[in-house]
C-alpha cells in the first residue's frame, strides 16, 4: 500500500552542520506516529520539513506519490500544533478556531457551525468567546488541536504540544490525544523528547539520534528488543556490558565478556562472531538472590538502595565486571525490605531477558 | 538601654535616608519639570497692560485665540497640516517597517540602521538642506530642468504650504518607523508560521495577523509624528517663509518678537491640551487591545 | 521562516528605496557641497572642481568654533549629569512603592513626551520667576531635563531585566549593599550606562527646539547654525555638517552594536 507521506533519503544542512542526513520515514495513514529524540537530534527539523517550515537539502517529501518540496506550507494538507500553541492572543478561542476556514473563504454561517463542532470534540464547548490569555495551559492546548483539525488536514504535526503542562494534566492531555485521534482517524506525526510519552501514545515510533534513525518499530517491540546502544539507554533503563560474540545458535548467542561467557538473544541478523557486541538487561529483569547460601549468578555487592514509591532501585556492584554498576529494580515489597548498602548479594538474568546489540563502532 | 540602643538609631538612620530618597526623587522632578509647566499655566491667566505683566487673573487670553486676528484659523491649519503630514508618514513607515521586518534577521538591523541613521545629522542643518533643494533654484528644480521634465522652474516648491509639508515628513520619517518596526517584531515568530500553516496567504497574514498586532506601534508612530510636525517652529519659519505661519510660530513669536508671554502662555496651554488630546485618542483606539 | 510574496515585496521595497533617497538627499546634498560648491555661470548651474576649501575655512571660523566648543561642553555635562540622576531614578523606580515610583516616572517622562517648545517656555518662565539669568547654567538644566529620560528608559529595562536574583544571590553570599552594587549591579549596566549617555550626548549636542527658548545670549551650535542661516550661508557649515554627521554615525553604530552585544548577555 502507497505511505500517506515518504520522506525519502532527506537530507538538511544549516551551513557546515548536518542536522538530518539520509532520513527516510513513512507515514501511514490513521497511525499515531513518534519521533523520538534527544535535543539537537533533527526531531524537530523533521517535523518542520514536514510543515514546509523548511526546505530540503537533499532528497524528497512525497504526499500520495506527488511531490510535495515545491508546495508552498498554506497548501498543504497538514495542520500544526505548534509547542507553544501559537494561539493569535489578539483574537477569541472561536476567532482562532476559525481561522483556517475564514482564509478559505468560507461563509461565516458555516464557520460558526464548525467551530462550535470541533470545540465540542476537543471538550472546549462553551468557551469560544474567550481570549486565549485568560485560558489554562491544558485549554489553550485544546484550542490549539482544536484550530489544527477543523480544515480536516490529512495530517496533523505536534512539536512537543505537551512539554509545558504540569505532570498531572500531562497524563490527562495524552489520553486525550490518542482518543482523539481513534476518533478523527487522521495521521499524527508527533514530535517528542519524552520516551514514556512515547511508549503511551504512539502506534509507531522512530528514535532519532543526531539526525540518523537509530531503530523504527511499535513502542513494545522497541522496548524489548533495541538493536542500537542509543535506543537501549534512551528508551528506558539499560545495563549494558561490553562484550565479544563468541557464537551464534539460532536466536541465542554467547558472549565472551569479563564476567565470562554469558548468553543472550538476538532478533533479525546476528553480528559476525568475533565483533564487539553489548547486552543489554532491563533493571527489572536482573534477578537478584540475598540468600548467603546462593551458588548462582555472579557475587555482587550492593552498593546503594534508593526509594522511589513503588519500586526500589538497588545499585550493585560487582568484582566480575569491574567499574559497571548494575542497576536492578524491585517492587518496593518485603522481599528488597532488609537490603542495605553493604550486603553481598548474587545477580543473573534469563538468556531471553538479555538483548544482543552491536557496539557502536 | 545599650542593646536597644543601636537598633533604634539604625531605624531613625534608616528612615532619614528613605525621606532623603523620596525627596530627591520626587522633589527633583516636581521643581524641573511639573512646576515649569503650572507656572506657564499660571502665566496664561495674567494680565499684559503696557508691556508689564500685572497679576491680575483673566480669560482676555484665551478670548483672543478664538476672536482676535488669525490665531484659531491658523491654528485649525496647522493642525490639518500635522494631521496630513502624519497620515502620509504613518502609511509610509508601515510599509517601511513591514519591509524591514520581512528581511533576515541579519539584515534587519543594519536596514533599521540606515533609516535611523538620518536622526543624528543636525536638525537644523537638515532643514537647510532640504530648503536648498527645494529652492527656485534649488537642486531639485534644476535637476528637473536639466532632465527637461519642467520648463521653467516650479516656485511653488519653497516658501510654501507644500515645503513645510515635505520638510516635515522627511525629517520626523524616522520617529515613525521605529515604533512600528518594535511592534512588528514583538510578534511572536510562530505566529506567522501558523498562519501559513493554517492555509492563510502572505497578504490574509498581514491584514489578520501582523497589521492588528502592529496597531499599538502604529498609534504611537502617529502620535509621535503628530506631537513633534504640531510643536516644530524652526522647519516652517526656514521653509515656510510668510505663508508658513504655523501655530508653534505664533507661540514661539510672543516669548521673542512680540513679548506677550500671557497671550504666548495660552497659545502653548492650547497646543499643550491638543498634543494631549491626540494621545487620549490613540490610548482609546488601544483599548479594545487584549493582553497576551 | 517567511512566505515569499514577490508582489508585495516589490511594493515595499519600492516605498522602503523612495524614503531612503528621501532622508538621505539632504545629508548628500551636503555631504557633496562640502567638497563640490555649486557655481553659477551665466545662469546654468555647475559645479567647481574638488576642493577642501570649506574644510580649511572652517578652521579659521572662530564663531563657529566657539559655538562647538560650548556645545560639546554643554552635551558632556549635561549627558553625565542625566547619567547619575537616571541611575537614581531607575533604582527609585525598583525599590520605591510602585505608586510612588510611577509617579516619580511620569514626571520624568514628561519633557521627552511633550512637545519641546512646550518643555521650553516652561522652564524660561520658571526660570524667570527665579531669577535665574539665561546663560550656560540655563541651558545644562533644560538639557538635562530633556535627556534623563532617554538614560533612565536604557537604563530601567536593563535594571529590571536583571530581576532580584543576581541582587539577593550576592546578598546571600554575604556581600554587603554598597558591594553588591559596586561588583554586580553596576558592571551589568554598563552596556546600558554607555549607549544611554552616547544617545544623550548626541541629542544634547544638537537639541535646538528647547535651547531657543532658553539660551539668552550663549550660543550653541545649533543656535549659532540657525542664526547664521537667516541671513546667509557660509560653505564651512556644510563641512562642518559633514564632519558631524560621520562621528555621529560611527556613534550611533556603536551604540547599536553595544545595545546587541547587551540583549545577548
Amino acid at each position: 500500500m502507497q505511505p500517506l507521506l515518504h520522506l525519502d533519503n532527506v537530507s538538511k544542512r544549516y551551513g557546515a552542520v548536518r542536522v538530518l542526513d539520509g532520513i527516510d520515514i513513512t507515514v501511514a495513514d490513521n497511525e499515531f506516529l513518534t519521533i523520538l529524540g534527544p535535543s539537537g537530534s533533527g526531531k524537530t527539523t523533521i517535523l518542520r520539513i514536514i510543515g514546509g517550515f523548511e526546505g530540503i537539502d537533499g532528497g524528497r517529501l512525497m504526499f500520495e506519490g506527488r511531490d510535495l518540496s515545491a508546495v508552498p506550507i498554506n497548501r498543504r494538507p497538514f495542520n500544526t500544533v505548534f509547542q507553544d500553541y501559537a494561539l493569535f492572543h489578539h483574537m477569541t478561542v472561536a476567532e482562532n478556531v476559525g481561522y483556517g476556514l475564514k482564509v478559505r473563504g468560507r461563509p461565516k454561517a458555516e464557520i460558526a457551525e464548525r467551530v462550535a463542532e470541533v470545540l465540542d470534540t476537543v471538550g472546549l464547548g462553551t468557551l469560544g468567546g474567550r481570549y486565549p490569555a485568560l485560558m489554562s495551559g491544558g485549554q489553550r492546548q485544546r484550542v490549539a488541536l482544536a484550530r489544527a483539525i477543523i480544515c480536516e488536514p490529512r495530517l496533523i504535526l505536534l512539536d512537543e504540544p505537551l512539554s509545558a503542562l504540569d505532570v498531572e494534566l500531562r497524563a490527562q492531555m495524552q489520553r486525550f490525544l490518542k482518543s482523539l485521534q481513534r476518533r478523527l482517524g487522521i495521521a499524527f506525526v508527533f514530535i517528542t523528547h519524552d520516551q514514556e510519552e512515547a511508549i503511551a501514545l504512539s502506534d509507531r515510533i522512530i528514535v532519532v539520534n543526531r539526525g540518523r534513525i537509530e531503530q523504527e518499530g511499535a513502542p513494545e517491540e522497541l522496548y524489548r528488543r533495541p538493536r542500537t546502544p542509543f535506543t537501549a539507554s534512551f528508551l528506558g533503563d539499560n545495563n549494558l556490558i561490553p562484550g565479544r560474540l563468541a557464537a551464534v545458535d539460532g536466536r541465542l548467542c554467547t558472549v565472551d565478556t569479563a564476567a565470562g561467557r554469558l548468553d543472550a538473544t538476538v532478533d533479525g541478523p546476528a553480528p559476525a562472531p568475533g565483533s564487539a557486541v553489548l547486552l543489554a538487561v532491563r533493571p527489572e529483569h536482573v534477578r537478584l538472590d540475598a540468600d548467603p547460601a546462593a551458588r548462582d549468578g555472579l557475587p555482587a555487592d550492593v552498593a546503594d538502595v534508593r526509594f522511589l514509591g513503588a519500586n526500589v532501585m538497588i545499585e550493585l556492584l560487582t568484582p566480575a565486571l569491574p567499574g559497571a554498576v548494575i542497576k536492578v529494580r524491585r517492587l518496593a515489597d518485603g522481599a528488597v525490605a532488609g537490603l542495605r548498602p553493604g550486603a553481598s548479594v548474587r545477580l543473573g538474568w534469563a538468556a531471553d531477558d538479555a538483548a544482543l546489540l552491536q557496539a557502536a563502532p | 538601654m545599650g542593646v536597644m540602643n543601636t537598633p533604634l538609631r539604625r531605624d531613625r538612620q534608616d528612615l532619614l535616608r528613605a525621606g532623603l530618597g523620596h525627596a530627591l526623587n520626587l522633589g527633583l522632578p516636581l521643581l524641573f519639570v511639573v512646576i515649569p509647566i503650572l507656572s506657564f499655566v499660571v502665566v496664561s491667566f495674567w494680565t499684559l497692560q503696557d508691556g508689564q505683566i500685572l497679576l491680575i487673573p483673566t480669560l482676555a487670553n484665551y478670548r483672543a485665540f478664538f476672536t482676535e486676528g488669525s490665531y484659531l484659523s491658523v491654528y485649525l491649519q496647522t493642525v490639518g497640516l500635522s494631521l496630513q503630514v502624519t497620515l502620509v508618514n504613518v502609511a509610509l513607515s508601515t510599509a517601511i517597517a513591514l519591509f524591514i521586518f520581512r528581511r533576515t534577521p541579519r539584515m534587519r538591523f543594519l536596514i533599521l540602521m540606515s533609516f535611523m541613521l538620518p536622526l543624528f545629522m543636525s536638525y537644523i542643518i537638515k532643514v537647510y538642506s532640504i530648503r536648498s533643494i527645494l529652492g527656485q533654484r534649488g537642486l531639485l528644480n534644476e535637476a528637473m530642468l536639466g532632465l527637461g521634465l519642467i520648463d521653467q522652474p516650479i516656485e511653488a516648491l519653497l516658501f510654501s504650504r507644500t515645503a513645510i509639508f515635505i520638510a516635515l515628513a522627511v525629517l520626523y520619517l524616522p520617529y515613525a518607523i521605529l515604533p512600528i518596526y518594535l511592534a512588528l517584531d514583538r510578534i511572536p515568530a510562530n505566529y506567522l508560521a501558523a498562519c501559513a500553516d493554517l492555509g492563510a496567504t502572505p497578504l490574509q497574514a498581514l491584514r489578520d495577523v501582523v497589521l492588528p498586532l502592529a496597531r499599538p506601534g502604529i498609534a504611537a508612530g502617529a502620535v509621535f509624528t503628530f506631537i513633534l510636525t504640531f510643536g516644530d517652529f524652526v522647519t516652517p519659519q526656514m521653509v515656510g517663509g510668510t505663508q508658513g505661519f504655523t501655530f508653534g510660530r505664533i507661540v514661539f513669536s510672543q516669548f521673542g518678537l512680540a513679548l506677550n508671554w500671557p497671550l504666548g502662555s495660552a497659545l502653548a496651554v492650547i497646543l499643550l491640551a491638543t498634543t494631549l488630546l491626540a494621545v487620549a485618542l490613540a490610548g482609546l483606539s488601544l483599548r479594545r487591545e487584549h493582553v497576551r | 521562516m517567511k512566505q515569499k510574496a514577490p508582489c508585495l515585496d516589490a511594493l515595499l521595497g519600492l516605498v522602503a528605496g523612495l524614503g531612503l533617497i528621501a532622508l538621505y538627499a539632504p545629508l548628500l546634498a551636503t555631504g557633496a557641497l562640502s567638497f563640490f560648491q555649486i557655481v553659477r555661470v551665466r545662469g546654468t548651474l555647475g559645479f567647481a572642481p574638488f576642493s577642501l576649501d570649506p574644510y580649511v575655512a572652517l578652521l579659521a571660523n572662530g564663531e563657529i568654533l566657539a559655538a562647538l566648543s560650548t556645545s560639546l561642553v554643554v552635551a558632556t555635562v549635561s549627558s553625565l549629569l542625566a547619567l547619575v540622576l537616571a541611575l537614581m531614578f531607575a533604582f527609585y523606580f525598583v525599590s520605591a512603592r510602585r505608586g510612588l515610583g510611577i509617579a516619580m516616572q511620569i514626571m520624568v517622562f514628561l519633557p521627552f513626551l511633550l512637545p519641546p517648545i512646550i518643555t521650553g517656555l516652561s522652564l524660561l518662565i520658571a526660570f524667570r520667576e527665579i531669577d535665574l539669568g539665561r546663560g550656560l547654567v540655563t541651558i545644562i538644566i533644560a538639557h538635562v531635563v530633556f535627556i534623563v529620560p532617554v538614560v533612565y528608559r536604557t537604563v530601567l529595562v536593563r535594571l529590571q531585566l536583571l530581576g532580584s536574583s543576581l541582587t539577593e544571590a550576592s546578598l546571600d553570599l554575604g556581600a554587603s549593599r554598597v558591594q553588591t552594587l559596586r561588583y554586580v549591579i553596576l558592571p551589568q549596566l554598563r552596556p546600558a550606562l554607555i549607549s544611554g549617555v552616547l544617545l544623550a550626548f548626541a541629542i544634547s549636542f544638537d537639541e535646538t527646539l528647547i535651547t531657543l527658548f532658553v539660551a539668552g545670549s550663549q550660543t550653541t551650535l545649533p543656535i549659532r547654525l540657525w542664526a547664521m542661516m537667516r541671513v546667509g550661508f557660509v560653505p564651512e557649515i556644510n563641512a562642518l555638517a559633514t564632519l558631524i554627521f560621520l562621528c555621529t554615525a560611527a556613534i550611533t553604530f556603536a551604540i547599536g552594536l553595544m545595545q546587541r552585544a547587551g540583549e545577548r548577555v
